[in-house]
């Protein structure tokens, strides 16, 4: 056994620790960032290093392969100092909690300006196990030609689903492949919760105890059978049954009048040239609307050899310096989207008040540490009811009876 | 020849384990030691982050009682095999006789049945998610010309391992080199006196060479399996287990126990399964072989002893 781990951990130290042997003043920072998420990641950290001479902050990109990499590199026991995080309950005995630095500095780098449900996302039994940096929210973006030339009125906040889909009705044209609306048929059920939410109902019980008469509840199953009902009618195109064309490729290219999106559609759409514009999410009837929150945060690792060196990179990393620098999603601070004009700007508005309406939801995979194995069983549910374009009640039924026994 | 006998009353000694030991050590370190200790992680709740606790045989009561998908998985893969084992032996024997047949561009041929083999798993998933896209496929444009509409290959839950077994078959090269050989070693005075007695080719077939392959075929019936068994790549990649999980192999649910949910443990459960189906199964071709291989004539059947 000891054999195998020291070979496992040779082979894993040499593959990802370039600094396993680190130096009093050197952090290592994993990031899933690429392209141009990474160089903004890779500049705040030479800024970071520029205040604080004699650090050195080793930012190492893992990429699409960020869980394997950050598993495989806790398991040999050479976890990064720092890494972005998101799947706090399934790290959280790898994560140091934060409670007693925020306590201590918390006042002085304003963190109240940061929004709790932002925040919240990130605390485990009490725990605050990251702070974030950006966020984004979910709108649905529509083509202003399309709706022009239809004919129709722009959406406006304030709609619900009917309105979406009488609208969607009009707007598609099977003669030219134009589609109003898009439904994914293999939603991240992380997004999809915020329909849930939104029409009364959530995936799981508040205490994580059960699933059954949540994600199997009558307004739940409304929620899927409606997406169905779109496709049936020719409301919606399917998305990603047999054929993996995304929502956002249609949108760019002009054949898909609504689409819902969030902060990483913006800057493809925004190439493409599509005339479009953004609007909250649609109601269900008169309930209250609510988005999902996706947010980066930033992680301190159980085990570093320097968690004082690694607090100040974090400080640093959520100061409003910072975050300004961050130009490919929104400012987690209140007063950086007022100050650059973000909270009022039109395009961007709508994933502000977003946020605005979604601090009290809590997703469902804070509340159960098998979530990620029970959330296969609902996401066969949904590709299922897109399938059959119907059945929604069995099918979400089925998927209960097969969380049981992660329910035990 | 003193020497000689001296040599042998004291043994061989340590010289030829020395010169075998770079061999020895990487089996004992890189296959004997991971699969014991896969054994040993299989008794265990093991996340990759936390505490590990003894939890007996629990990794495989909860797979074989309480794992709808345990079954499912399982039933996919022996579908697959199903599937996949004969068509791999059938149709690379009859690319294999082909080739053996002397025919003009004989080199080019077995250059073309072979080069597929040499495509990597990720490239061959590329070009075939093309083949088979339901609205932009070639082979959807084929069918078209003949005027079939074709189905949503990859979309459509009944179709998606018909695909992924015509895919797979892509890589049958290397059974067909194998099988080429063993061909080629049958002795030709076998055929020259079967035709002076007159007899036909569909004869001289089924009556000297599938006796004389015996051995390569065994030896390629037990790698089929093991291979089918393993399918892993291009589910992964061409279909992500679905459309509907139809294509959610047993592999593939290890793979994701293991990487994806972090239970490590019930992977290694789920490994020693599989292991210990591909053993049975391999055993029982093998007794089952004494009926129908032979190691006769200039075949020395390393092929089949070796599977």
């Amino acid at each position: 056994m000891n054999l195998t781990r020291r070979i496992v951990l040779a082979l894993a130290t040499t593959a990802l620790a370039p600094a396993a042997f680190a130096q009093d003043n050197v952090l290592r920072l994993a990031t899933w960032d690429d392209e141009e998420s990474l160089t903004i990641i890779e500049s705040i950290a030479s800024a970071f290093e520029a205040a604080n001479p004699g650090v050195d902050i080793q930012v190492e990109a893992y990429g699409d392969g960020f869980d394997t990499k950050l598993a495989a590199a806790m398991g040999a026991g050479a976890a990064p100092d720092l890494m972005y995080m998101w799947n706090f309950p399934a790290y959280a005995d790898a994560l140091m909690p934060l409670n007693d630095f925020i306590a201590r500095d918390g006042e002085a780098m304003n963190i109240a300006d940061i929004p709790e449900g932002l925040i919240n996302v990130s605390v485990i039994d009490g725990n605050v196990l990251g702070l974030p940096a950006g966020f984004t929210t979910h709108v649905i973006y529509y083509n202003k030609d399309l709706f022009a030339a239809a004919g129709v009125a722009e959406p406006q906040a304030g709609w619900t689903w009917a309105d979406l889909r009488a609208a969607a009705a009009q707007l598609s044209d099977p003669a030219t492949d134009t589609y109003g609306f898009a439904v994914d048929a293999k939603p991240d059920p992380y997004d999809f919760e915020q329909f849930y939410w939104s029409n009364g109902t959530s995936y799981i019980a508040p205490d994580g105890s059960a699933v059954d008469g949540f994600m199997n509840s009558a307004e739940g199953a409304e929620v899927l059978t409606m997406f169905a009902d779109m496709i049936a009618g020719g409301e919606a195109l399917a998305l990603n049954i047999g054929d993996d064309t995304s929502g956002s490729s249609l949108f760019r290219g002009g054949k898909l009048a609504m689409f819902e999106g969030a902060m990483w559609n913006m800057s493809g759409i925004q190439e493409s040239g599509v005339n479009f514009g953004t609007v909250v999410l649609p109601a269900f009837g008169d309930k209250p609307v609510v988005s999902t929150i996706n947010s980066s945060a930033i992680s301190i690792s159980a085990n570093t050899a320097n968690p004082d060196l690694a607090w100040e990179f974090v400080k640093f990393y959520v100061s409003p310096e910072a975050i300004a620098m961050r130009v490919n999603d929104l400012p987690v601070r209140s007063s950086v989207a007022e100050a650059s004009g973000q909270s009022n700007d039109p395009i961007l508005a709508p994933f502000f008040t977003m946020l605005e309406a979604s601090g009290a939801a809590s997703p469902a995979f804070l509340k159960n540490p098998e979530w990620a194995r029970i959330q296969e069983n609902l996401a066969a549910a949904i590709e299922a009811t897109m399938v059959d374009q119907g059945n929604a009640q069995a099918h979400l039924d089925e998927a209960v009876d097969r969380s049981a026994r992660f329910l035990r | 020849m003193a020497d000689a006998k001296r040599r042998k009353r004291q043994g061989p000694g340590i010289t030829p384990w020395l010169f075998i030991s770079p061999w020895i050590f990487g089996f004992l370190v890189f296959t004997v030691g991971p699969l014991l200790f896969s054994l040993y992680m299989s008794f265990f709740d093991w996340p990759i982050v936390g505490e590990r606790e003894f939890i007996g045989i629990d990794n495989y009561t909860t797979m074989l009682t309480l794992d709808p998908q345990f079954w499912e998985s399982l039933w996919i893969t022996t579908k697959f095999a199903l599937l996949f084992v004969p068509l791999n032996i059938v149709l690379a024997f009859l690319m294999a006789l082909l080739l053996n047949m002397g025919l003009k561009g004989t080199g080019i041929f077995r250059t073309a049945f072979y080069l597929p083999s040499v495509i990597s798993g990720v490239a061959l998933v590329t070009i075939w998610s093309w083949i088979y896209s339901h609205r932009y496929g070639l082979l959807n444009y084929l069918l078209g010309l003949i005027g079939i509409d074709g189905p949503n290959w990859l979309g459509d839950a009944q179709w998606a391992v018909v695909a992924i077994t015509i895919a797979s078959l892509w890589g049958l090269g290397g059974t067909m080199l194998i099988l080429l050989s063993g061909l080629q070693s049958i002795p030709k005075e076998l055929y020259e006196a079967a035709r002076i007695s007159g007899v036909p080719l569909w004869a001289q077939t089924v009556w000297i060479t599938l006796p004389m392959l015996g051995p390569m075929l065994l030896f390629s019936v037990i790698t089929s399996i093991i291979s089918a068994f393993q399918q892993l790549t291009i589910a992964l990649l061409l279909t992500e287990g679905g459309p509907l999980g139809s294509t959610y192999f047993f592999a593939m649910y290890i793979y994701d126990n293991a990487f994806k949910y972090f239970d490590m443990g019930y992977a290694a459960a789920m490994s020693w399964i599989m292991f210990g189906i591909v053993l049975v199964l391999s055993l029982a071709v093998m007794k089952s072989s004494a009926a129908w291989v032979h190691y006769e004539g200039e075949v020395k059947g390393n092929g089949g002893a070796d599977g």
